[in-house]
């Protein structure tokens, strides 16, 4: 039956695609776990050597690494919550003079790639001294974010009945009322997905942190990862460590919340 | 008699209140240095002394300058390793999809998207080891099943170092494709299929009659992505080659970075940058343009 | 409480006029319905008085104080809405409290009114449960308990049993008639329904295409249409409208091109009854048997149907020939051109 034929060829070809994305992962785990200095970089695993985290932890600096990713990125998700949330509402739910284009002034910046601002990023928050600062690494990523939550909060208020609102202001409710205590609390599924994905965007920016940080104290976790690797090119468990520990946070996050991760991704089938 | 255009208590004026902190962010942070990297790019400027007015000489070296030439070239072709590839991957599970029923989906699209949320530093390093020549997973491995002749120093090699790099963010993106293509294939209407069939197509008949522009939403958004992604491409080059062997793996974005913060060539790095986004401007309107008029 | 007073209103949206020259009084109160199909305005004027649309043209006041401009919030009214509108991830409890919270009432007032609603409405075991725990009748007392606690000078009502099912729609419709005469609450109720209009009202405005077509109290509408739509709209089954041109009657006061109105229970059988003027002949078209009565589609001539009520069963099939009578009292003329009615018919034949 031709169905049966596809039907395996389907499993099949989802099995290898699968196979073939776990196995560099799980290979970068196994490697951790092996002892310092084998050569092998995915060799058979010769113990568990759970040591090397700590040494990564400790020596290789990545605890420090990791209090300025979190400093950070939660900095940035708070901030970019709350103000998407807010222009959101204006957007979804409010007419006003200059709306449509405003709005497509954010769908402009929607677009607009690190690359392209960093120069002046750089110039200008040296000259306010406020690069080495987390500053720097949290408000431009604020404003980028900021451009995505919009979008994206614009949408679900959008989807809210009008005549609940319209309830809410017979009831003599403001407009900030109906926002946190009508509107927002059918939000929470696209609350969660906005947050989890301007969690892992923060988390993993690189560049934004290469060009903006130079004190050691203050290298956001990709980054001390790619200077730990500048020191440890052979030291391939040690690496591998250091690896999983940067990588650790939001893939937990991602499987807890691996739903909301992938309807976010899929939301923009919608909307392209 | 009221001439007022919005009833009474519906919030009009307040909502500039509530644009504000995130339009003033937004403004300060993105669009006012978009503004001034279009303003540095008419100069030619070390960053650290005063600068010199060229006027679009930098725009000029994009196209005459052979190092910027040959990074762009590279983008193009990594290009096809972003999204041509994983596109194609994910089209060919979904013509096997297509009417068949899957279980366990959702498991599957887990793992298929965890390279997406990896940092692609990471991801980079993960690489990194596995290309190594000495020690490294795919040389070991051809070496343990005796074809050690065919083992190379992937990222070593003029010509093969481009590729290599390239085969990583197929790596990181056929999942997204996949993950997009088969939600998309669900929502056609088996319908579709049994006309065709009826009509006697067979199964290329039908991928290329029913799958394909089903899926032009989807493939529109994967290929705008990984475009995006592609032209951005900056960690995994920094982190696997540094823009090596030689010249041989350049990319705009690692210019960008090379030019401003190393080089002094501050303005000639705007001039990249510009031209960077107005490239993915150009090629997302493209996109969805494509996508729209078939849809019609 | 307070009188409600529309006073040539007029509102536009881009170039469609969806209400025009509105003037309706609504005494303090009364049980005003609105009704007309749909895009005859009437959820418009509603809207308007709610609050919820500005007004174009014309003042809209409740009691003596002109509304146009103030905030629905301030004009002290409640609306219950067609999909109810309940807060979804409040309890009904809070469903009903919040308005009276967003007014600074005292917890005890507050609780003292959330419990009369509750019992009132039979709601009480529900209090603590959220709306999407309900069924769809339960849904709808707690929209209307929503705006009874609220106490408001004037009731809004946008379709509110439409979404129920005929038997419960029935029921609820008697309730809220019994619990707005206990409260005397002036009360505006929209809806597309004749029937229910009827049923309902102290007194009915028909609307169409924007405009008010009339107002009176049910006996009036229906004893005296103002003119073709209404006398179409209001009745089921319809009144029976038919050019006078070529009917075998002579009929004082109708010009050449005048439509002759008859409802069915004034058109009978030839041998069903005495005095009637007639008789008139023609072919069943259809049979509609109810039981207690059947209704007759006769075509007397082209574009010429009769309704004819029969009492009881009737044993008459379509296609077979019968004569009937239109009795005298019940017969209504309107001018052809602009549809209004020419005065009570004088004289028979």
């Amino acid at each position: 039956m031709i169905a049966r034929r596809e039907q395996q060829l389907t499993y099949l070809l989802l099995g290898v695609f699968s196979l073939i994305a776990l196995v560099p992962v799980a290979g970068i785990v196994v490697t951790a776990l092996q002892a310092r200095g084998s050569a092998a970089g995915f060799g058979v695993p010769d113990g568990f050597n759970l040591e090397n985290f700590a040494t990564a932890w400790e020596e290789g600096n990545f605890a420090d690494y990791l209090r300025s990713s979190v400093i950070v990125t939660v900095s940035v998700v708070a901030l970019s919550t709350l103000l998407s949330i807010l222009a959101g509402y204006a957007f979804g739910m409010m007419r006003f003079r200059g709306a449509t284009v405003l709005f497509y002034l954010m769908l402009l910046g929607l677009m607009v790639p690190l690359e392209a601002t960093i120069v002046p990023l750089y110039y200008d928050l040296r000259d306010l001294s406020l690069t080495d600062t987390y500053w720097a690494l949290i408000l431009p990523q604020v404003g980028a974010s900021v451009a995505f939550g919009t979008f994206w909060m614009r949408a679900f208020f959008r989807s809210v009945p009008r005549s609940l609102v319209e309830a809410a202001r017979l009831d003599g409710s403001s407009s900030w009322t109906t926002l946190w205590r009508v509107v927002l609390p059918l939000g929470r599924p696209a609350v969660l997905t906005m947050v989890a994905l301007i969690f892992m965007w923060t988390w993993n920016e690189f560049l934004l942190a290469l060009v903006m940080v130079s004190d050691e104290g203050l290298r956001t976790a990709p980054l001390g990862l790619a200077f730990f690797q500048g020191r440890n090119t052979t030291d391939y468990a040690l690496l591998a460590a250091g690896s999983v520990i940067v990588a650790t946070p939001v893939v937990v996050l991602y499987v807890f919340l691996q739903r909301h991760f992938i309807r976010g991704m899929l939301a923009g089938a919608v909307k392209g | 008699m009221s001439a007022r255009a919005a009833p009474p208590g519906e919030p009009r004026r307040v909502a500039y209140l509530y644009l504000l902190p995130g339009l003033a962010v937004f403004a300060a942070f993105v669009l006012a240095p978009l503004l001034h990297t279009a303003w540095i790019a008419l100069f030619e400027w070390d960053g650290v002394s005063a600068g010199e007015w060229v006027g679009l000489d930098n725009f000029g070296a994009l196209v005459t300058e052979p190092e910027l030439r040959s990074a762009f070239w590279h983008a193009l072709v990594l290009l096809v390793f972003y999204a041509v590839l994983p596109v194609a991957i994910g089209l060919l599970l979904a013509a096997a999809m297509a009417r068949t029923r899957v279980r366990g989906l959702t498991a599957f699209r887990t793992v298929l998207f965890l390279p997406q949320v990896i940092a692609l530093v990471v991801v980079a390093v993960m690489w990194r080891m596995i290309y190594a020549p000495e020690g490294g997973l795919i040389n070991e491995g051809l070496r343990a099943i005796g074809l050690g002749g065919l083992a190379q120093n992937w990222l070593g090699d003029f010509t093969l170092a481009l590729p290599s790099v390239g085969l990583i963010a197929t790596w990181v993106f056929y999942g997204l494709a996949m993950v997009l293509f088969t939600a998309g294939v669900q929502k056609i209407p088996p319908s579709l299929y049994d006309a065709a069939r009826v009509d006697g197509a067979g199964p290329v008949r039908e991928f290329f009659a029913v799958t394909l522009p089903g899926l032009r939403g989807e493939i529109a958004v994967a290929l705008t992505l990984t475009t995006i992604a592609a032209l951005r491409n900056f960690d995994i080059v920094y982190i696997t080659t540094g823009g090596g062997p030689g010249d041989a793996t350049t990319v705009p974005a690692f210019e960008v970075y090379e030019r401003a913060f190393q080089s002094g060539r501050v303005g000639g790095a705007a001039a990249v940058g510009i031209c960077l986004a107005a490239v993915i401007f150009a090629l997302s309107l493209a996109i969805n343009r494509f996508a729209d008029r078939g849809l019609r | 409480m307070a009188a409600v007073t529309f006073r040539n209103v007029e509102k536009r949206f881009g170039s469609v006029e969806a209400v025009r020259d509105f003037s309706l009084e609504i005494a303090d109160g009364s049980f005003m319905v609105l009704v007309g199909p749909s895009g005859s305005g009437k959820t418009t004027a509603l809207r308007m008085l709610a609050g919820l649309e500005a007004v174009g043209a014309g003042t809209i006041a409740i009691g003596e104080r002109v509304v146009n401009d103030v905030s629905p919030r301030e004009r002290d009214v409640a609306m219950v809405f067609q999909d109810y509108a309940l807060y979804p991830q409040m309890s009904v409890r809070d469903n009903f409290a919040f308005g009276l919270r967003r007014r600074k009432l005292a917890r005890d007032v507050i609780e003292r009114r959330v419990r009369r609603a509750a019992d009132a409405l039979e709601l009480g075991e529900l209090l603590d449960r959220r709306p999407r725990e309900l069924s769809g009748g339960q849904q709808q007392r707690v929209a209307l308990g929503r705006a009874l606690v609220r106490e408001p000078q004037v009731f809004l009502m946008d379709e509110p049993l439409s979404n129920l099912d005929a038997k419960l729609r029935v029921q609820t419709r008697g309730e809220i008639r019994r619990l707005q005469q206990e409260i005397e609450t002036t009360t505006v109720y929209v809806t597309h329904d004749q029937v229910e209009a009827m049923t309902m009202g102290d007194r009915i405005a028909v609307m169409n295409a924007g405009r008010l077509e009339q107002v009176g109290t049910p006996e009036e509408l229906y004893e005296r249409p103002a003119n073709l739509f209404v006398a179409a709209f209001i009745g089921s089954p319809a009144m029976s409208l038919v050019p006078v041109a070529g009917l075998p009657l002579e009929l004082p006061g109708a010009d050449a091109g005048a439509v002759l109105g008859v409802r069915p229970e004034h058109a009978r059988l030839w041998e069903d009854g005495e005095g009637l003027l007639g008789p008139l002949e023609g072919e069943v078209a259809y049979v509609e048997a109810l039981g207690r009565e059947t209704f007759l589609g006769v075509d007397s001539g082209p574009r010429t149907r009769f309704v004819v009520s029969v009492a009881g069963r009737s044993p008459i099939r379509p296609g077979e020939r019968v004569r009937f009578g239109l009795v005298a009292d019940g017969l209504r003329l309107f001018a052809a051109a602009s549809g209004r009615a020419l005065g009570p018919l004088a004289g028979r034949r």
